[in-house]
């Protein structure tokens, strides 16, 4: 089967290539998906770069991509949830990484059954970004009426985020550039902030969670937007202790000044590393079968240009997610 | 199965012998929700009647979205007649939308019991008639009345079934978009 593989660490034109490899085969858990459609996300480029080398560490050469949405083809033994033929979705775990390939094989607790009212390309769309949004906002246990500041609204993650945490029923502040506000308005955020021309930190006042998708400085100035014990959850902050030691890190300790900052305002802070999650992709299939969540796609590319999305995915233009069809 | 006896008893005389043989090639069935009877893509030779509950038959497109051909509540027959009669593999996906109890046939048993009772004749071609004539009246009413219209038809021809549906099994079934399907409520509900 055809597949797109990193080859070496690098720049995205010299480490991917099209490579004609085997088709995997099942596990008695698994299940084979005749790929349809794959989306690509900022961490494929990571990996491509070799930033995450050290965290993710992969064979070469390895298929890439983590989002798929296809058909059921075969099964395992102990597989019982899933039927040939069905129309499913996921984002496959590490280790089964590869979803730009004609088939991938998934355990089948990663996998749901797709949103019957959208495209195998919208579908692709949905899980890693949309599995991030909402066990971010879930661990920051977000409620009616929350004040949410969702940073980056135009985002794969934010836009997700926004039209989840409207699902709850919150407030939400988003922050975008001049150029997203009319459409990231429109996926229902109450108040959208123009980093361009508005100061978020003179905006947002007393938030109950603010969602850090940006890192750097916006980390630490979450704190003096929240109320006294509200939630900080981030994607890209430093890690907190509890998820350094599932890294293996035992030593590793919050940086001073966040520390500071979290017992100031007797704050929850924690660093959301996504679990690939069939229920909780079950229940983005319901919120979007009811359109309380809508996709939002870029770009689709096929698997011949699928270097090209790379490069596209790199150029960090994209207004929603990048997508492969594969058949 | 008492029911259906009944209701072909309303229409034709039913000999002991011929209520006896549709009895061996029944099975009464209750079906939890989500069940799929019927699967695109692989092989049908049943044909569903429903006693209770709801069900849905719809298609997939390329693109791999869902578009509904038909509901199903008591006193319907459901089943891929398209894929039955052309002896191909299923064009349609057929699925509970509750709990529901249906009485099971094989396509080919049917066949022969009306070779071997000619008298049950006129009850299926009542039914395929009604099915047919059903059949007309969408088509008609897709190309000529307004969606709000059709959309009031819906609710006349399956009443109850709304509850127990997502909005986007009515508008694929009515061919229009969600947005448009929530409008039309809004709209309702203002009257």
């Amino acid at each position: 089967m055809k597949a797109l593989q990193i080859i070496r660490y690098g720049e995205i034109k010299d480490s991917l290539a099209l490579n004609e490899i085997n088709k995997p085969t099942v596990q008695v858990k698994d299940v084979l998906i005749e790929v349809k459609a794959a989306a690509i996300n900022p961490i494929d480029k990571l990996i491509i770069l070799g930033n995450l080398q050290g965290m993710l560490p992969i064979p070469l050469p390895s298929t890439i991509a983590y989002d798929v949405s296809g058909i059921v083809v075969e099964k395992g033994d102990e597989v019982g949830n899933f039927e040939i033929g069905d129309l499913v979705f996921a984002r496959v775990p590490q280790e089964q990484m590869g979803t730009i390939a004609e088939y991938v094989a998934v355990t089948s607790v990663a996998v749901s059954k797709k949103p019957g009212n959208i495209s195998f390309e919208e579908a692709a769309s949905l899980p890693l970004a949309g599995l991030t949004a909402l066990q971010s906002l879930e661990y920051a246990r977000i409620k009616e009426n929350d004040k949410v500041l969702i940073h980056a609204g135009s985002g794969g993650v934010g836009s997700l985020a926004i039209q989840y945490a409207k699902a709850k029923r919150a407030y939400v502040y988003t922050t975008t550039s001049t150029n997203n506000v009319k459409w990231v308005n429109e996926l229902g955020a109450d108040r959208v902030i123009d980093y361009k021309t508005e100061d978020y930190k003179t905006i947002v006042k007393d938030a109950d969670i603010v969602f850090d998708t940006l890192g750097n400085n916006y980390t630490l100035e979450a704190f003096e937007l929240i109320k006294q014990g509200g939630r900080v959850v981030s994607i890209i902050g430093a890690l907190d202790e509890e998820t350094a030691k599932m890294f293996g890190m035992a030593d590793y300790k919050l940086p001073k000044e966040l520390a500071k900052q979290i017992s100031a305002k007797e704050a929850t802070y924690k660093y959301i590393f996504m679990q690939p999650n069939g229920s909780h992709l079950g229940e983005i299939k319901s919120l979007v079968e009811d359109e309380k969540i809508k996709p939002i796609i870029d770009k689709v590319y096929s698997l011949s240009e699928s270097i090209d999305a790379f490069t596209h995915l790199a150029s960090g233009r994209a207004k929603g997610k990048i997508v492969i069809k594969i058949a | 199965m008492e029911e259906l006896i009944k209701k072909i008893k309303n229409s034709i005389l039913l000999s002991s012998e011929a209520e006896e043989y549709l009895i061996s090639i029944s099975k009464d069935k209750i079906v939890p929700k989500g069940s799929i009877l019927i699967r695109q893509g692989q092989t049908v030779n049943k044909i569903y009647f429903v006693t209770g509950g709801c069900l849905r038959s719809y298609c997939i497109d390329k693109s791999g979205k869902e578009h509904t051909l038909h509901f199903a509540i008591k006193n319907n027959w459901i089943s891929d007649y398209i894929a039955i009669h052309g002896n191909e593999s299923a064009t349609l996906t057929i699925e509970c939308l509750t709990k529901s109890n249906i009485i099971e046939f094989n396509a080919n048993e049917i066949n022969g019991m009306l070779t071997r009772f000619p008298e049950l004749e006129p009850f299926q071609r009542d039914n395929l008639e009604r099915l047919f004539v059903s059949l007309q009246k969408r088509i008609l009413n897709q190309l000529q009345l307004s969606a709000t219209e059709r959309y009031g038809l819906f609710l006349e021809e399956y009443p109850n079934v709304e509850q127990h549906t997502r909005n986007y099994h009515i508008a694929s079934y009515l061919g229009i978009t969600q947005e448009s399907l929530s409008r039309i409520r809004v709209e309702k509900a203002k009257k």
